[in-house]
C-alpha cells in the first residue's frame, strides 16, 4: 500500500517537474525542475530496491545538471523570460504527442501481453553493488569499455579545445619574476658601516 | 642614553631575515621537486602550530589582547586633545576665566560662543560660554592662546550624542567644586607624555 | 558486534533516533556558530562573544531572535520562488544526509523511561546498504542551494557565487569519489556498519589508507566550503558571494545547513577513517564518537584560522592535476595490493 502511494507521488512529481522543464520560458525554473525531477526519478530505483542505481542516478544527475547550469548561467540571463520562436507550434505539439504516444506503446506493449521477464533477476544474498558489478563486468563488457573509451576521447578532445595556455601563470613564470625584480642577492643586507 | 645610538642609523635593519625566494622552474622535473618540496614541507602545520600557540597564550597564559571598552578603558596621552575643561583657581575656588575673549577670536571654527559683563566689584563675569561641539575641530588653539590656563582639553573623548550637534555650557566643563582638590594642571599640548624616554627610537633610515 | 543478536529494529526505535538526530544536530548546528566564534577569537587572543549569559553562552539565543526577527527581503527583480526555496535546499539536504549517518552506537533505552523503555535504537535512522554513496550524493545536491540562491537573486555578486559554486563542485566531486574508493575497497561494502565494524578489531583505516584521509579531508573541506576553499561567500573578493541578498531566517538556513554538513564530514571521517564507534581502551564507544567528531569540527575551525584561502583556479589545480591523480594512484595501488 505504501510502495502504490510512493509510487503515485513520484511518478505524478516526475511528470509535473518534467512538464515544467518543457513548457517554461525562465532558464532558471527549467533547469530547476529539470534536477528536481532527476531526483526524483532516483526515487522508482528506490522502490524498486535498486538502492545502488538510484544512488547513482542521485549523485550523476546532480553532477550533469550542474554543469548545465554552469553553460545556463553563460548563456542566459536567469531572472528574465526567453522569447521562443516557434515556426509551427501546432506541427511540433502533435509531432511530439504523436511520439510519446508510440513510445508508451512500445514500453507497455509487453506489460499489457504478460510477455515481460528479467534477463538477470535479483540473486538472493548479493548486494545491490555486487549485483550491478556483475552484469556490468560480464554481459556488458563490451558496451561498458566503448563508453569509456568514448568519454576518454571526450575528455581529450575538450581538454585539447580549451587546453591554450592553460600552463600559462599569472604570477609563477619568468615575466612574473621579473615583473617583481627578484635576483638571488638582492636582499642581502650590508651590515655596519653607513 | 647616549649619543652613540643615534649616530648607528641602521638600527632597525638588524633583524631581516633574507627570504629563500627561488627562480620559478622551467623546466618539467624542476617543476615537479618544487611540487614535492612544497608539499613535504611542513609548513602548513607551522601555520596550524601559530595559532594553537596563541590560542594557549590567551587561554592560559593570560595575554589574551582584548580591553572590555565600556568597562575599562587604556590610558592617553597628556597631550590627547578631547573636550574642554574650565580649571579653577586653586586658592579661591573661582574660576580661572578672566572674560578676554582671546579663545572667541582665535576659534577658527567659530564654536565657541562667550557674553561678558561687569560684575558689582567692576570685575568681568563671564555670563554665558558654550563651545559647540558639533563644529569644534579640536585644534587646541583656544587652549593655547588662554592667558590664564582656563580653558584646556580633558580626557573626556566619548562625546556621542543622540542630537547632531552637542553644545556644551559654561557649567557642564567647569570643575566642579567638590573635585576641586582633584584637579590636574594641564601640560599643555606641547607637553611630552610620561613615557616619553620610552617610545624614542632611531629612524630606521640608512642615509 | 554479532549481528544476530541485535534484537529487531523497530519503527520506534527510527523514529526516536530521527528526533535525536534533528533536535541534536540542529542544536549543534546552531550552536557551531557559537563555538566558532570563540574558538577563532581565542585564536587571535580576542575574548568573542561574552555579554549574553555566562561566558556568552546565550549568544545563540539572541543571534537566534535576532535572525527570526529581522525583515525577510526579497529583491526586486529575484526570481521569488527560486530565491525561497534554495536556503531550504541546503538545510533539507543536510539533514538527509545525515538521516543515513550512524551518529551514536546502538543502545537500548532504559526500561523506566515512559512509554519509550526497552526500545531498541539502531545507530543509523534509514541503513541502506549504499549509505556512503547516499550521503555524498545528498552532500552534493546540497550544493544547489547556493547556485540557486546566486543565480535568482538578479545580484551580480550571486552571479559569480554561484558560478564558484558549479566551478567548486565540478572540482572537488571527483576527489571526494576516489578518495573513499580505496577504503570501500578494502572493507567491501559501502554501508557505514560494515566499515565500523572492520575497524572493531582491527587497526583504524587512516593507518591503512593515510594518502586516502588526506584527499578525503581537503575534499571535504571544499564539500562544506571551509575556509582554505569557500570561494562561495569570500567577503573580501564577492561580497558575500550567494547569501548578499539573503536576510533574516533565510539566510540563517544556509548557516544551520553548513554546519550540519561540517558535523556530517566528521562523522564520515570518524566512521569511515578514524575506528568509528568503537570503543577505545577504556574509553566508551559514545565518548569515542562525540571525541572524533568534536576534533573534526574544531580541526576545521582550527584551519580557518589558520591558512588563507585558494583561488577559484587554484582550487581546480589542486583538484585535476594534483588530487585526483595522487587518488588514482591510491587505488591502483591498492587494488594490487588486495590482489596479491
Amino acid at each position: 500500500m505504501y510502495e502504490s502511494i510512493a509510487f503515485y507521488v513520484f511518478a505524478i512529481s516526475t511528470t509535473i517537474l518534467f512538464l515544467i522543464t518543457v513548457m517554461s520560458k525562465n532558464v532558471l525554473y527549467a533547469m530547476t525542475a529539470l534536477a528536481a525531477g532527476m531526483v526524483m526519478i532516483s526515487g522508482f530505483f528506490f522502490l524498486l530496491g535498486a538502492d545502488f542505481l538510484g544512488v547513482v542516478q542521485l549523485v550523476v544527475y546532480v553532477g550533469a545538471v550542474m554543469a548545465l547550469y554552469a553553460f545556463g548561467m553563460m548563456f542566459f540571463d536567469a531572472t528574465k523570460d526567453i522569447k521562443e520562436k516557434h515556426q509551427n507550434p501546432a506541427l511540433v505539439f502533435l509531432l511530439g504527442g504523436l511520439m510519446a504516444l508510440v513510445f508508451v506503446v512500445m514500453f507497455s506493449a509487453p506489460i499489457i501481453g504478460d510477455n515481460i521477464k528479467a534477463f538477470y533477476p535479483v540473486i538472493e544474498g548479493v548486494g545491490n553493488a555486487q549485483a550491478v558489478g556483475m552484469v556490468l563486468f560480464t554481459k556488458y563488457l563490451v558496451p561498458f569499455e566503448v563508453a569509456g573509451l568514448l568519454l576518454l576521447v571526450a575528455m581529450i578532445a575538450g581538454i585539447i579545445l580549451a587546453g591554450k595556455k592553460m600552463d600559462y601563470s599569472l604570477t609563477e613564470s619568468e615575466a612574473a619574476d621579473e615583473e617583481m625584480k627578484i635576483e638571488p642577492n638582492s636582499i642581502e643586507i650590508q651590515k655596519g658601516d653607513a | 642614553m647616549s649619543l652613540e645610538q643615534f649616530k648607528d642609523r641602521n638600527v632597525g635593519t638588524q633583524n631581516y631575515v633574507k627570504l629563500d625566494l627561488e627562480h620559478t622552474p622551467t623546466e618539467g622535473w624542476c617543476k615537479f621537486k618544487q611540487v614535492v618540496k612544497r608539499t613535504f614541507q611542513p609548513e602548513l602545520f607551522q601555520g596550524l602550530g601559530v595559532t594553537l600557540r596563541e590560542m594557549i597564550n590567551a587561554l592560559f597564559r593570560n595575554k589574551m589582547h582584548t580591553t572590555k571598552y565600556p568597562f575599562e578603558k587604556l590610558p592617553i596621552s597628556p597631550r590627547y586633545r578631547a573636550v574642554h575643561d574650565m580649571l579653577r583657581l586653586m586658592e579661591s575656588g573661582n574660576y580661572r576665566c578672566i572674560g578676554c575673549g582671546l579663545c572667541e577670536k582665535i576659534c577658527i571654527s567659530d564654536c565657541i560662543a562667550m557674553e561678558t559683563k561687569y560684575d558689582e566689584n567692576q570685575r568681568k563675569e563671564v555670563s554665558e560660554y558654550t563651545i559647540n561641539f558639533g563644529r569644534c575641530i579640536f585644534c587646541g588653539y583656544c587652549a593655547e592662546v588662554c592667558p590664564e590656563l582656563a580653558i584646556v582639553h580633558g580626557g573626556r573623548f566619548e562625546n556621542a550624542s543622540e542630537q547632531r550637534a552637542g553644545f556644551s555650557l559654561f557649567e557642564d566643563m567647569l570643575t566642579p567644586m567638590d573635585q576641586l582638590n582633584q584637579q590636574q594642571e594641564y601640560a599643555g599640548f606641547g607637553a611630552i607624555s610620561p613615557n616619553a624616554d620610552e617610545n624614542i627610537k632611531s629612524t630606521p633610515l640608512a642615509y | 558486534m554479532d549481528a544476530t543478536m541485535l534484537p529487531e529494529v523497530t519503527a520506534a526505535g527510527v523514529i526516536v533516533k530521527a528526533v535525536i538526530i534533528l533536535a541534536v544536530i540542529a542544536a549543534i548546528a546552531g550552536f557551531g556558530t557559537y563555538i566558532e566564534r570563540k574558538i577563532l577569537a581565542f585564536m587571535q587572543r580576542r575574548l568573542g562573544p561574552t555579554h549574553v549569559g555566562p561566558f556568552g553562552l546565550l549568544q545563540l539565543a539572541a543571534d537566534g531572535i535576532k535572525l527570526f526577527t529581522k525583515e525577510d527581503i526579497i529583491p526586486q527583480h529575484a526570481n521569488k520562488f527560486i530565491f525561497a526555496i534554495a536556503p531550504v535546499i541546503t538545510a533539507a539536504t543536510a539533514f538527509i544526509a545525515l538521516a543515513a549517518v550512524p551518529v551514536f552506537p546502538d543502545f537500548t533505552i532504559w526500561e523506566w523511561v515512559p512509554f519509550l523503555g526497552g526500545v531498541f535504537v539502531p545507530s543509523i535512522a534509514a541503513d541502506i546498504n549504499v549509505g556512503i554513496l547516499f550521503v555524498l550524493g545528498m552532500m552534493a545536491s546540497g550544493l544547489y542551494g547556493p547556485l540557486l540562491a546566486g543565480m535568482a537573486q538578479a545580484n551580480k555578486w550571486g552571479i559569480i557565487g554561484s558560478a564558484r559554486t558549479a566551478i567548486q563542485f565540478l572540482s572537488y566531486e571527483v576527489v571526494t569519489g576516489l578518495s573513499i574508493l580505496a577504503p570501500i575497497m578494502i572493507v567491501g561494502s559501502l554501508s557505514f556498519v560494515d566499515f565500523n565494524n572492520y575497524q572493531t578489531d582491527g587497526l583504524w583505516m587512516v593507518v591503512y589508507q593515510p594518502v586516502a584521509f588526506i584527499l578525503f579531508i581537503i575534499a571535504g573541506f571544499a564539500e562544506t566550503n571551509r575556509t582554505p576553499f569557500d570561494l562561495l561567500e569570500h567577503e573580501a573578493e564577492i561580497i558575500s558571494g550567494y547569501v548578499t541578498e539573503y536576510s533574516g531566517m533565510r539566510w540563517g538556513l544556509f548557516f544551520i545547513g553548513e554546519y550540519a554538513n561540517m558535523i556530517t564530514i566528521g562523522i564520515i571521517a570518524s566512521v569511515v577513517f578514524l575506528g568509528g564507534y568503537n570503543d577505545f581502551w577504556f574509553i566508551p564507544a559514545w565518548i569515542m564518537i562525540i571525541l572524533k567528531i568534536a576534533f573534526s569540527f574544531f580541526f576545521m575551525l582550527w584551519v580557518r584560522a589558520s591558512w588563507p584561502h585558494v583561488r577559484p583556479d587554484q582550487l581546480m589545480w589542486l583538484c585535476w592535476k594534483v588530487l585526483m591523480p595522487l587518488a588514482v594512484i591510491n587505488i591502483l595501488i591498492t587494488g594490487l595490493v588486495i590482489m596479491i
